[in-house]
């Protein structure tokens, strides 16, 4: 049995792709299991889908704990613990990461025991595939990878999951699936099937045992305010916004009311600030600036560097 | 709303009380609209919530809110604020709380809620003079189960209940206009991307007692179909173009507290979202096009 993760972030087509996949090995005559999970979170959120395909009747359940293959849309979610990437991952597994930085770069930050392999986006910029795209460009790899899943039924499982969202759409789905299906090429059939389950291999859940507890302690109630800011949604976040404070007004209200998440506040020397833990990366600053003093620049590069000082 | 002091938007809070770190989406018009009032209403607040995006706002044990927060179900939330609101005034009557202590009871609902499974409820509270505040984040659909169209969603809009080549075939209530009929203390639209428009009317609502309505148009990235940055352009248009009049109803009187001086064509704002694509691909649907900006025209041909 084949078990595929895919790992992105709501808005990505990962859900699609899990989907896409599934079609394809159906397609080839195998049966297939195929569910995407998600929290109460929204777009940007991190999310996965998961696979299975057997020539057998499948009889597990349940989220995939051991995976063949591990695919990573976005490599921003690699370090977030929340995101689950590296669960269960061993020296069989293949992790296949959708990523500007090469090979060797992820392995040596990874320090792990997986075969990885980077599906670099494409080189030029008109090629790139839009954010909803690029579970595309991943499901055309993973398939490859697999090794017994053909252009052909993988175009079909295209077709037939996008025909909703029109000829363009599936076009230039296709084009993505089929350019990173002929990219990892000389890796066909990397990804191996791991084993049947089998009672043996049956890990007891970690169960936490809850006392009974008065009503007053036991009931969902908050006794606290603003209890939300200990989520640190500044991780769903793929671009930053940046303040240029030689450029900017001092027009607090505008950025500071317009960002939904109250991430702008009013600092100190009267600059507005912005706070990287909570924002969300939505750039609505970015877009209403009035003297266009906020920029967008990749987290990837931001995390590199020290942290923006207000100087006046 | 002449007296406010609110005049600039300089003159608007600048720390905001509700907690970041919200589910909410990227660039969602409702929080924003939502962290736009609450500035305004603040802790002294018991928000009573129907089922809808929002209803993750608060997940134990997480809340962005400084004060109370009640969940009901999706059609009962104006009762539920009924019962809050009876609470306190017997807790009030019996010295239990003195009356520095009173808090506002505050609905807070999708379109869903509102301007359909609510509507009754909403009815009644209003006849039984309720004194309480309802917002109604306004997302054209039912936003938390993926964009199925409500009696908010907008004639010809795509919604996923809604993929025919000429979208949704109904047409968006007037929610004010029924809202208004029922004679309530206040009533008023508003939109994030209006921010001071925005405070004037919630001051406005906070002055008075009896039931006081909001509805906010929440321009939804996700539902609609535009990239998240895009929230404020897509509402500021929508104000543009008069597809949103940004009014208020007070003593019987409606009043407009924003007309735009040259209208926009509507264009301009369907264009922007996928959920109109149909109407310019793979053809212009030109007698749609002419029809939809035909029935804004009419609505303000007697307005100012
Ligand atoms: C009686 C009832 N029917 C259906 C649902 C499922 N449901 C949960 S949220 C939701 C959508 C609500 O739409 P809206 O009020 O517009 O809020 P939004 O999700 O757009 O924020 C639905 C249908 C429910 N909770 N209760
Ligand atoms: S689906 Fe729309 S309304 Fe709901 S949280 Fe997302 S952006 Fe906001
Ligand atoms: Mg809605």
């Amino acid at each position: 049995m084949y078990r595929i993760r895919f790992h992105g972030r709501g808005g990505q087509g990962i859900k699609t792709a899990g989907r896409i996949l599934g079609n394809a090995f159906f397609h080839e005559g195998f049966q297939v299991q195929d569910a995407p999970r998600y929290g109460a979170e929204r777009r940007g959120a991190p999310i996965f889908a998961y696979v299975r395909a057997s020539r057998d009747v499948i009889h597990e359940r349940g989220i995939i704990r051991h995976p063949d293959l591990v695919v990573v849309a976005d490599d921003s979610l690699v370090p977030v613990p929340a995101a689950g990437i590296l669960e269960g991952i061993s020296r069989r597994t293949v992790l296949l990461v959708y990523s500007h930085d090469t090979d060797a770069t992820w392995q040596a930050r990874l320090s792990t025991s997986a075969k990885i392999l980077v599906l670099p986006p494409p080189k030029k910029p008109t090629e790139v595939p839009e954010q909803g795209s690029v579970g595309a460009a991943c499901v055309g790899a993973a398939a490859r990878l697999i090794g017994v899943i053909s252009a052909d039924a993988l175009r079909r499982a295209i077709e037939d999951e996008l025909a909703d969202a029109g000829p363009v759409v599936v076009r230039e789905n296709v084009h993505y699936a089929l350019d990173a299906y002929e990219y990892v090429g000389e890796h066909q059939g990397l990804v191996k099937e791991g084993g049947e389950p089998s009672a043996r291999d049956y890990e007891r859940p970690a169960w936490i045992s809850l006392p009974f507890e008065d009503a007053r302690v036991s009931a969902p109630a908050i006794y606290a305010a603003a209890t939300s800011v200990e989520v640190r949604t500044g991780l769903w976040r793929t671009l930053r916004p940046v303040i240029d404070y030689a450029r900017c007004n001092r027009c607090w209200w505008v950025c500071g009311s317009f960002c939904p998440d109250s991430a702008i506040d009013l600092g100190d020397q009267g600059y507005p600030q912005i706070d990287y833990d909570h924002c969300k990366g939505c750039m609505i600053c970015v877009a209403q600036c009035p003297p266009h003093a906020i920029s967008a620049i990749p987290e990837t590069d931001a995390e590199q560097e020290q942290p923006a000082e207000i100087e006046p | 709303m002449n007296e406010s002091h609110l005049r600039r938007m300089k003159d608007l809070p600048s720390t905001h009380l509700l907690g970041a770190g919200t589910p909410m989406c990227a660039g969602c018009g409702g929080l924003q609209a939502l962290h736009e009032i609450y500035d305004l209403l603040g802790a002294k607040t018991v928000f009573v919530n129907a089922a809808g995006c929002m209803t993750l706002l608060s997940v134990y044990p997480f809340t962005p809110f400084r004060g109370s927060w009640l969940y009901t179900a999706m059609a009962s939330a104006p009762a539920g604020a009924q019962g809050v609101r009876d609470a306190l005034d017997i807790l009030i009557q019996k010295r239990r709380i003195g009356r520095e202590e009173d808090l506002e009871t505050v609905v807070l609902t999708g379109d869903g809620a509102a301007y359909g499974m609510g509507l009754s409820a909403t009815s009644a509270a209003i006849e039984r003079n309720l004194d309480f505040l309802y917002i109604c984040y306004d997302n054209e659909g039912y936003g938390n189960t993926g964009q199925q169209y409500s009696g908010a969603t907008p004639h010809a809009a795509k919604t996923s209940t809604s993929t025919g080549p000429s979208g949704y075939a109904g047409d968006k209530k007037d929610l004010f206009a029924i809202w208004a009929a029922h004679r309530p203390a206040y009533v008023a639209t508003v939109i994030g991307a209006e921010p001071l428009d925005l405070a004037r009317k919630i001051e406005a609502a906070k002055q008075l007692r009896g039931p006081r309505l909001i509805i906010a148009l929440a321009p939804c990235p996700v539902g609609w179909g535009y990239s998240p940055e895009e929230t404020v352009n897509v509402g500021k248009l929508a104000v543009k173009t008069g597809i949103w009049p940004l009014k208020e109803y007070i003593d019987g009187h409606v009043i407009h507290t924003k007309v735009p001086r040259s209208r926009l064509p509507v264009e301009d704002y369907l264009k922007v979202q996928n959920r109109f694509a149909h109407l310019f691909t793979p053809q212009r649907d030109e007698a749609m096009l002419v029809s939809l900006q035909t029935k804004v025209d009419d609505y303000w041909k007697n307005i100012a």
